[in-house]
């Protein structure tokens, strides 16, 4: 009897190994995954029933037969899936098990078939039990996994001495196959387990790693492309990307050129060249990830002859819709490029082109706040109003009626002035702003200033951002005609060219000066606010003849403005 | 007291008339719309009192006091519409400032400084910094010549002229003595100054003067006198 049991264990202890075996090298396929994590969701569970059913079949199948009956490790597999997979699934698991083992048949078929349906529901109270007391990590434990399995091999004898008939050969068979299935279930469990935890150390270890990594990209690449692309930015980027990733070169390109290389087989190529590759030109154009391997579609260096690079990777900079550049990672011939840096450089790309984004939307909103700024004081410009009552006091002694006109035009002038820089208004009440701020500085030059306003009439109604035209007045008035020994003379015209409006003022100053008018920030900001609000086309043009006149045209499609 | 007005705002120039003459002892001898005229008038009125505008075209009223005659400064007050001129006023020496629109009160005031000692002049200015540009007076505008671009000034009976390179002349209001003392233009005749950049050659001739030939090829003559300076100017032993 002794010797029986301890030649049956161990060659249970055997047949456990071979089990082992196979589960560990399903252990090193995808198959595992979902089990390295406790989850709950439901193609997890399935995937935990359809694995583990599979290795309760497997013990079954690999057990030993011993008269009618079978001495086993299918309780590995039930209780393993309802420890890891919560008594629903250990219950399913038990019923696929014990099904294939009534299949199978003999006198205790169905005791076998009860018992793993008992062995996978023990393994899920386990389960449910450790969550309830919040111990979900012991659930990858080995010990009280095989903790479970002991239990659940303790059930199983006690099911089979019960539902086998006669009882006597119940006994028999239960102090033939006890130990042997006791010891083996118990460490057959426990190792698994130590498999899969294993297995879970290592997935972890590995994407930490690589975390790491893209952390440590993330956190070097900060605000170096907040300004842009541009081939000091580009060179910082290549060189951060070159160090962390370690892959043999990075190139950064924007859509025309290479803008800076790190890396391999630097010497020959040259940062500012025209971009030539295949490869770079397809991901821009497509804004598309492109990969070449150089097994399929081998990558050819536009530059070296006997270039060592091998394989290419090129993922583009998406900024909004446009493609403004490309990040290319390039592994030399002899060097096998390894997914994790795939995933790598695409997520680091969309990472940069988050952060050139970011630039843009910051650079967007302080001109915003700039351009808001800069109308604000423009409204409550003190100079105009000082100028403006310091005109008055001389003008209420003269002529009194002209000084109650010149009241009415101030106030005009500043209840126009009292609009949102983001209102958008007519044509005519635009002009109703200008030509009050006017009279007022007709008023201020006496017979020195001629002011002429000619707007077509079909033009009155077009919609423009306010304090668009005032300004350019303000700027002919202040910069042209007051520079004026002689007679000033202003117009304010529309013509239409093409598609568009201009809508222009003219003075017979011819003093505009290009570096003048871009520290003055008036007109930038009035072109940046009709670009913004009818598109590139539009904007603000100036022509000048030196010393005899100055046109400052605002241009405007009529499409776009039409009421 | 004789006092000019020089303000490119009319109603602001006819206001502060308006004020003024209601005093006796204030006599307005004119009133002047930009820097030029106010150059030209200070050198022909020589008034005692300058009421002067700092923001003017072109040339502003500090400037203008930096290309009067050294000799004939009168003592100045500076008009302003705003404030933030009231520091750089000082700093020339203003007898006051005044700020715009001009409150009658406070101008009795100004003239009660003006009145209590009337003999102090103003301190000659220090030349500060060399002009780098000279206003000169065209027709309905002022034009700024640069320096470097003068060959030389040449005064005639008509006035002052400033010859470029191509041979264009302008009129200035400025005077010789003025050129001379606040750029790099220097005198080789009682009425000519000469560019020192320009010079391309010196022809000496044997009476002892000589004539100089400028880049642009004109001719300029070098009287005896200046002869001497001038080589020294331009280190010829």
């Amino acid at each position: 009897m002794l010797e029986t049991t301890v030649e049956l264990s161990v060659s249970l202890g055997l047949q456990t190994c071979v089990y082992l075996v196979i589960a560990y090298l399903v252990g090193r396929t995808p198959l595992f995954l979902p089990f390295v994590h406790l989850t709950v969701q439901w193609p997890h569970r399935v995937a935990c029933w359809v694995v583990f059913s599979l290795f309760c079949i497997l013990g079954t199948w690999l057990g030993l037969r011993i008269d009618e009956a079978i001495a086993n490790t299918r309780a590995i597999g039930a209780v393993l899936g309802g420890f890891l997979g919560g008594p629903l699934v250990g219950l399913a698991v038990g019923a696929t098990g014990g099904l294939h083992r009534l299949w199978i048949g003999g006198p205790t078929a169905f005791a076998c078939m009860v018992s793993t349906v008992a062995e996978g529901l023990i393994g899920g109270l386990f389960h449910l039990w450790m969550v309830r007391r919040g111990r979900v990590e012991d659930l990858f434990r080995p010990l009280p996994a095989a903790a479970a399995a002991f239990l659940a091999e303790i059930v199983q004898m006690c099911i089979l001495l019960m539902a086998v008939k006669p009882f006597a050969a119940a006994s028999h068979l239960v102090g033939q196959i006890a130990a042997p299935m006791l010891i083996a279930n118990t460490l057959g469990t426990g190792l698994f387990m130590s498999i899969l935890l294993d297995r879970r150390t290592a997935f972890e270890k590995q994407s930490s790693l690589v975390s790491a990594k893209a952390l440590r990209i993330a956190e070097r690449a900060e605000g170096v492309l907040r300004n842009g692309l541009t081939t000091e930015s580009a060179e910082k980027v290549a060189s951060i990307l070159h160090e962390e990733i370690g892959v043999g070169t990075v190139v950064v390109t924007d859509r025309k050129t290479t803008l800076a290389f790190a890396g391999i087989c630097v010497a020959h190529h040259v940062a500012g060249r025209r971009i030539g590759s295949r490869q770079t030109l397809d991901a821009i154009a497509g804004a598309k990830v492109v990969f070449t391997d150089a097994g399929a579609v081998t990558y050819r260096c536009e530059v070296c002859r006997n270039c060592p690079i091998g394989t290419a990777l090129v993922v583009p900079l998406v900024v909004g819709d446009e493609v403004i550049g490309t990040i290319g990672l390039y592994e030399p011939k002899t060097r096998l490029f390894s997914t994790i840096n795939r995933t790598l450089g695409e997520g680091i790309a969309r990472l940069l082109s988050a952060q050139i984004l970011a630039g843009r939307y910051e650079e967007q909103k302080q001109l915003l706040v700039q351009s808001e700024l800069k109308l604000l004081q423009a409204q409550i410009n003190p100079h105009f109003l000082f100028n403006a009552l310091n005109t008055l006091a001389a003008v209420v002694v003269a002529d009194p009626e002209r000084a109650r006109r010149l009241v009415q035009n101030l106030s005009t002038f500043f209840r126009k002035n009292l609009k949102r820089p983001s209102d958008e208004v007519t044509l005519e009440d635009e002009l109703e702003h200008v030509e009050a701020y006017l009279e007022i500085q007709k008023a201020r030059f006496a017979g020195n200033l001629d002011v002429d306003i000619e707007i077509g009439a079909e033009f009155t109604a077009v919609r423009l951002p306010a304090f668009s035209l005032q300004p350019i007045v303000a700027n002919a008035i202040k910069h042209g005609t007051s520079q004026l020994v002689g007679k000033g003379e202003i117009r304010v015209g529309t013509l239409r060219d093409g598609d568009d409006l201009l809508i222009h003022v003219d003075d017979n100053a011819g003093l505009w000066d290009e570096a003048e008018a871009k520290n003055g920030l008036g007109l930038t900001i009035v072109s940046k606010r009709l670009k913004n609000r009818f598109g590139p086309t539009s904007g603000v043009e100036v022509t000048c003849e030196r010393d005899v006149s100055t046109r400052v045209a605002l241009r405007i499609p009529l499409e776009a403005a039409a009421s | 007291m004789k006092v000019l007005i020089v303000d490119d705002e009319p109603p602001a120039r006819q206001e502060l008339r308006r004020l003024l003459e209601t005093f006796d002892d204030v006599e307005v001898i004119g009133e002047c719309g930009n820097a030029i005229e106010g150059i030209a008038a200070v050198n022909r009125l020589s008034p005692e009192v300058l009421f002067l505008d700092i923001r003017m075209p072109r040339v502003t009223g500090l400037e203008m006091l930096m290309m009067l005659d050294p000799e004939r400064k009168p003592r100045v007050v500076f008009l302003t519409a705003h404030e933030e001129y009231a520091l750089d006023a000082f700093e020339e020496n203003a007898v006051d400032y005044l700020l715009k629109p001009v409150d009658a009160a406070r101008l009795e005031k100004t003239l009660q400084r003006l009145r209590r000692d009337p003999t102090t002049t103003l301190a000659p200015f220090e030349p500060e910094k060399p002009l780098e540009r000279i206003p000169c007076s065209g027709q309905n505008r002022i034009y700024l010549v640069r320096v470097v671009d003068i060959e030389f000034v040449v005064s005639r009976s008509s006035g002052i002229f400033i010859v470029d390179r191509e041979g264009h002349e302008k009129f200035t209001e400025l005077t010789l003595k003025t050129l001379e003392d606040r750029t790099g233009l220097f005198r080789c005749h009682r009425q000519v100054l000469v560019n020192p950049e320009a010079i391309r050659e010196i022809v000496f001739q044997e009476n002892g003067a000589a004539e100089i030939v400028t880049f642009a090829g004109q001719k300029i003559p070098v009287s005896r006198r200046f002869l001497g300076p001038l080589k020294e100017r331009l280190a010829i032993a």
